[in-house]
């Protein structure tokens, strides 16, 4: 891998490498700039570093507490991010649907809300790029939106007992299922630049880390290919500062390295930390908020999950988790609230269940043993829905510190009507798909998922922070890529859309830049 | 209402262990929890440890089997080092102190409905303290400080996640995931690969 002495001014660090930094990183490299990532966490050998011990993957989660206040206050952690060369990507279950057209133009249609700043068509040939060069696994045709370019680069991957439960129960509703799409790959691939993949092993295990690659998180993907093109990846990089030299542009970017502090001197800063950590550290550096809209519009979706106990055996560790999908309840009919909502079946692993279990209903003693002993028998459908942003949903920092000395950041969420209309609808529906489906001991446990939005993307720098391009209106060579830019939730999972965006903003910012406009 | 039977036999994933089912590194882990015993407290008073451990065994009960899982233990070793699980609902103090108010609050209740020592009363007793607790309607002053639903939820998620991550909870439940090295093929309903067990 090249090595960039700290002294030199690179074109660009990238600060993160998760969805939103990776493929931006790539592309940068590919364009044969001389980019370094700085990436907090460890870089890590899956095969080797990896165990199929729910415990000891911990480490895969940016753990640094975080205050959670609001009404329904968000669980972090092991809920919501990820630290680690890859990012959340290490620990995502790799649902990869893509965002439908009216998804970007909520305010047109319900008349709250924001639209995106420009159209699907923008990303939809980012969505068939990443859909190939990952290897998206998927059905040919699939069922909800506009028709597509190209089939998935794979055929489905197989469909595990949650998943067979769930077709059973929503056939008999009369809900249309179909395999998600989904970046594991169901047999081995090959990529220029990144080498051979294998197919997945079932192993049910995506959201505490894959050890054989056959995920598409993007260590195994994005992260290989932007070495082979030149890009210097430095792990265990926290950043703290960004510095601005008297014309108020970013001269240079200070982080600690074994408890040691460096700067590496730079043209352009790409910021890609993820919702939190990206808005917390232009508040801490006091930067890139003339609108006063850092930390604000800040959404999550609705992701009520239903279980159920059932006859047969399950075994919900085995399968890929993310099998699948119905997309009927995008817009359905009647509806009294705002966008709408995606269905999948959900696989798990023992601990998450039962801690969740124990969270949302609260047995303990002989009730919760019976309740645990029936594990091997549970099987989950989740919803993943639209969220508006209000003005009581936020990001501040706190007065608390962290263990590095950093304010911890204070994370308000209440969810509005338009959200628990939602949660009641698919609530019913879910509990619907379940009966049909012969469940029995069913139980909700009522969560949102996906923090998204401290740095909205606009035309209106009064409203956005950055423009539809990812630029800062405020310091023109700073650049936000993840999922914080997002101006409305999507009603779909947000990972695929993000690289999407990730690599439309390289290509915008390397088209100016040869047109000398940056 | 129960399904069939989900009782399992013993010592699964402890045979699992041994074998090439299981990788290297998932080994040691499971094999270094297994062989963990009991330790004594580094962040708690050994008088608040031996609370926390009567509650724990209160809400996982542990009675058929010789061998004892640790609960208390992990949490103890948990905030020795400080450590956090990446958030905390604004409401609360910091978890080392949450815990500690926690203990004393129960052991307060405890005195008030009962006019004795927590870990002195029955079962049943310690259960009525406990679910007042849960329900927000124990007695005493430190629930004042402390939101009581919100510690019991912490209290419980915590134990659980310690309980339910050690091999020998993992026996009882029939789970054996970790056995992943040869991938699973029969991943259907009702379909079980030969190390899989069967339920008794
Ligand atoms: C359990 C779970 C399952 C999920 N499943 C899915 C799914 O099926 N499909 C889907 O689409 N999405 C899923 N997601 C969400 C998805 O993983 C995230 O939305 C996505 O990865 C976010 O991308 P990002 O670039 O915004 O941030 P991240 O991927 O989190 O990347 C941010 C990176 O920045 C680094 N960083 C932060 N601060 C600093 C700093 N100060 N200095 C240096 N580096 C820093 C972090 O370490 C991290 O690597 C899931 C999430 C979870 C928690
Ligand atoms: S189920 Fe497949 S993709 Fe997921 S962790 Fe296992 S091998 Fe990797």
């Amino acid at each position: 891998m090249q090595h960039y002495p700290t002294n030199e001014t690179v074109d660009a660090v990238v600060i993160g490498t998760g969805a939103g930094g990776a493929p931006l990183l790539a592309r940068l490299a590919r364009a044969g700039l001389k980019v370094v990532a700085l990436e907090a966490g460890r870089h890590w050998n899956p095969a080797r570093d990896f165990s199929t011990d729910e415990r000891a993957q911990d480490k895969l989660f940016w753990n640094d507490e975080r205050l959670s206040a609001g009404n329904d206050p968000l669980a972090f952690g092991a809920n919501n991010s990820g630290v680690g060369v890859g990012g959340s990507t290490l620990h995502y279950t790799a649902y990869t649907p893509r965002a439908q057209p009216d998804d970007l133009r909520i305010r047109s249609e319900f008349g709250v809300g924001e639209d995106w700043p420009f159209g699907f068509d923008q990303i939809e040939p980012y969505y068939d790029e990443i859909e190939q060069f990952l290897g998206i696994s998927g059905p040919s045709p699939y069922p909800w939106g506009p028709a597509r370019q190209r089939a998935y680069a794979l055929g489905p991957l197989p469909i595990n007992g949650a998943g067979q439960l769930m077709e059973r129960g929503c056939k008999k509703m009369g809900i249309r299922t179909s395999p998600a799409a989904n970046a594991a790959l169901s047999a081995g691939y090959y990529q220029e630049g990144v080498g051979h993949r294998p197919a997945c092993a079932n192993r049910g295990f995506c959201q505490a880390g894959c050890t054989t690659g056959a995920k598409a998180s993007m260590d195994v993907t994005f992260i290989p290919l932007a070495i082979h093109h030149g890009a210097e990846i430095r792990p265990e990089s926290f950043v703290t500062q960004l510095v601005r030299n008297s014309s108020g542009t970013i001269a240079e970017v200070v982080y600690v390295r074994n408890g040691q502090e460096e700067r590496q001197r730079c043209r352009y800063v790409f910021l890609c930390a993820g919702t939190i950590e990206t808005a917390r550290l232009l508040l801490i550096n006091g930067l890139a908020n003339s609108s006063g809209q850092v930390g604000r519009n800040l959404m999550a979706h609705t992701a009520l999950q239903i279980w159920g106990e059932f006859e047969e055996d399950v075994r919900p560790y085995k399968g890929i988790p993310g099998a699948l999908i119905s997309e009927d309840t995008h817009r359905p009919a009647g509806a009294d609230f705002v966008g709408g909502y995606l269905l999948q079946s959900i696989g798990v692993m023992p601990v998450t269940y039962l801690s969740q279990m124990a969270r949302g209903r609260g047995l303990w003693g002989q009730n919760l043993k019976r309740a645990a002993s029936a594990y091997n028998h549970v099987a989950g459908i989740n919803i993943l829905g639209d969220c508006l942003p209000y003005e009581h949903n936020f990001l501040e920092l706190s007065d608390e510190k962290d263990v590095r000395g950093l304010p911890k950041p204070r994370v308000y969420f209440s969810n509005g009507e338009s959200e628990a209309r939602m949660t009641a609808h698919a609530d019913q529906i879910m509990r619907g798909i379940w009966a049909a489906a012969g469940a029995r001991n069913v139980w909700a446990f009522p969560r949102n998922a996906h923090v998204i939005g401290t740095c909205r993307m606009g035309n209106n720098p009064e409203m956005a922070v950055v423009n539809a391009e990812g630029q800062s209106f405020d310091i023109p060579n700073l650049f936000i890529s993840d999922n914080s830019t997002f101006p409305s939730a999507l009603s779909v999972n947000p990972a695929l859309t993000i690289m999407a965006l990730s690599l439309r903003t390289a290509d915008r910012f390397l088209d100016r830049k040869k047109r000398l406009e940056v | 209402m129960t399904l069939k039977s989900t009782t399992y036999p013993e010592g699964t994933v402890r045979a699992l262990l041994s074998t090439n089912l299981v990788t290297e590194a998932t080994r040691q882990v499971l094999t270094q929890r297994l062989t963990t015993p009991r330790q004594q407290p580094k962040f708690f008073s050994n008088d608040e440890f031996a609370l926390l451990e009567t509650i724990c065994d209160r809400l996982i009960p542990q009675t058929d089997r010789p061998e004892h899982v640790p609960i208390a233990n992990g949490i103890d070793h948990r905030l020795a080092e400080n450590k956090s699980n990446g958030w905390r609902y604004d409401i609360m103090p910091a978890d080392g102190d949450a815990f500690k108010l926690g203990l004393q609050g129960i052991e307060e209740s405890a005195l008030a409905l009962f006019q004795r020592p927590f870990q002195q009363l029955s079962g049943a007793q310690q259960d009525e303290v406990l679910r007042a607790v849960q329900g927000k309607n124990a007695p005493g002053k430190t629930w004042d400080q402390l939101p009581a639903d919100r510690f019991f939820e912490e209290l419980l998620a915590e134990a659980v996640e310690n309980y339910y991550s050690h091999p020998l909870a993992q026996e009882e439940i029939g789970y054996v995931g970790m056995a992943d090295v040869p991938t699973w093929q029969r991943i259907g309903l009702d379909q079980l690969e030969d190390r899989e067990p069967r339920p008794l």
